[in-house]
């Protein structure tokens, strides 16, 4: 056994404005956060960025690589922002009942002598167009992570983030 | 209770670095394996080569990569088991490389296919992500798997590899 669930929030009938999962357990060696959303604003994407434990200083960056079914293209949002990016999510103008999809690995997640890293597996198909791609993000600091916040400029019903712990051997 | 995913051996590696890794004795109980990877190099070259049972050939391995770093991506092809990349040591100090190595059907009779995903993290414009299609053209099981930076230098302190062994659903 090395995969236990933490918690899981799935948005209700309202929406949300972001997502929060405090009081993480420090006794696993990985985190694995799993997402399924779609925003309530418009526009492909709906970006999911990032915080964790309430930092909200320009203390992050992201990287990516992706394609969008006709090219491939390489994004940053360059050195040190407000916040990390786990990837795309549908947007309220695009096709009804479409979610963006996500699998996300946080490394070492309470190792103090390390800045924290994400790898995101990411996509989102709607109807025929979408993006995929796979992301990176760099919290600045050597803190445990207790708390992670997630924001797609407003959650749809329907959304769903599941946080797992990782055991090693 | 998920026995989905097991783990096996963990190695972390303490003060004054390690020129490479090695997981022995790899149970052959399972159906895939599967390797995390939070790795900084003492060098500025951020590809490491995975090699299976002691096969340190690399014209024994290929690979097909998908890569970005911020600006541009490319795609490429190369006769070496280029599947880790650690963060260069010219990277954002404290900051490790995060990947996955998985590796099914390792006890199987045929060559072995590799697929991992990686990414280094930097403060700047320059951020890499690979996405890799590997394969070991021999038909041996995997019993060991050795990790070393491809020019040598070696891993930092507190870098970390964790091997999992996978039961699909059945078994």
């Amino acid at each position: 056994m090395s995969m236990y669930s933490i918690a899981s929030q799935t948005v209700g009938s309202g929406g949300a404005s972001s997502i929060t999962f405090s009081s993480i357990p420090q006794n696993f060696t990985h985190l694995q956060l799993r997402f399924f959303a779609r925003s309530t604003g418009n526009g492909a994407g709906g970006n999911m960025s990032v915080n964790y434990n309430g930092d909200g200083g320009n203390n992050y960056t992201w990287h990516n690589v992706g394609g969008d079914g006709g090219s491939a293209f390489s994004a940053s949002i360059g050195a040190s922002n407000t916040s990390a990016n786990f990837g795309w999510n549908a947007g309220n103008n695009q096709t009804s009942g479409v979610f963006g999809v996500g699998i996300v690995d946080i490394l070492d997640y309470t190792n103090t002598n390390k800045y924290k890293v994400s790898r995101s597996l990411n996509g989102i198909d709607n109807n025929g167009s979408g993006l995929t791609g796979i992301w990176s993000g760099l919290w600045l600091s050597t803190a445990a992570i207790t708390s992670i916040y997630v924001n797609v400029n407003g959650f749809a019903q329907y959304s769903t983030v599941q946080l797992y712990g990782i055991t090693t051997a | 209770m998920s026995i989905f995913l097991q783990p096996l051996q963990t190695v972390t590696v303490g003060s004054g670095g390690a020129s490479s890794i090695t997981f022995t004795s790899i149970p052959q109980g399972y159906t895939d394996l599967v390797v995390k990877t939070s790795v900084r190099s003492q060098g500025t070259n951020g590809t490491c080569v995975m090699f299976f049972n002691s096969d340190t050939t690399q014209s024994n391995y290929s690979v097909t990569r998908l890569y970005g770093n911020g600006s541009g991506s490319s795609s490429a092809a190369y006769s070496a088991p280029y599947f880790v990349y650690s963060n260069e040591s010219n990277f954002t100090s404290n900051t490790f490389a995060n990947g996955e190595v998985y590796i099914p059907n390792y006890t199987s009779s045929n060559y072995k296919s590799v697929i991992s995903d990686m990414v280094n993290e930097n403060n700047a414009t320059l951020g890499e992500q690979f996405l890799s299609a590997g394969l070991w053209r021999n038909t041996s099981a995997i019993t060991s798997i050795t990790i070393q930076e491809a020019a040598d230098a070696g891993f930092v302190q507190y870098s970390k590899f964790s091997l999992y062994g996978v039961l699909r659903q059945g078994i």
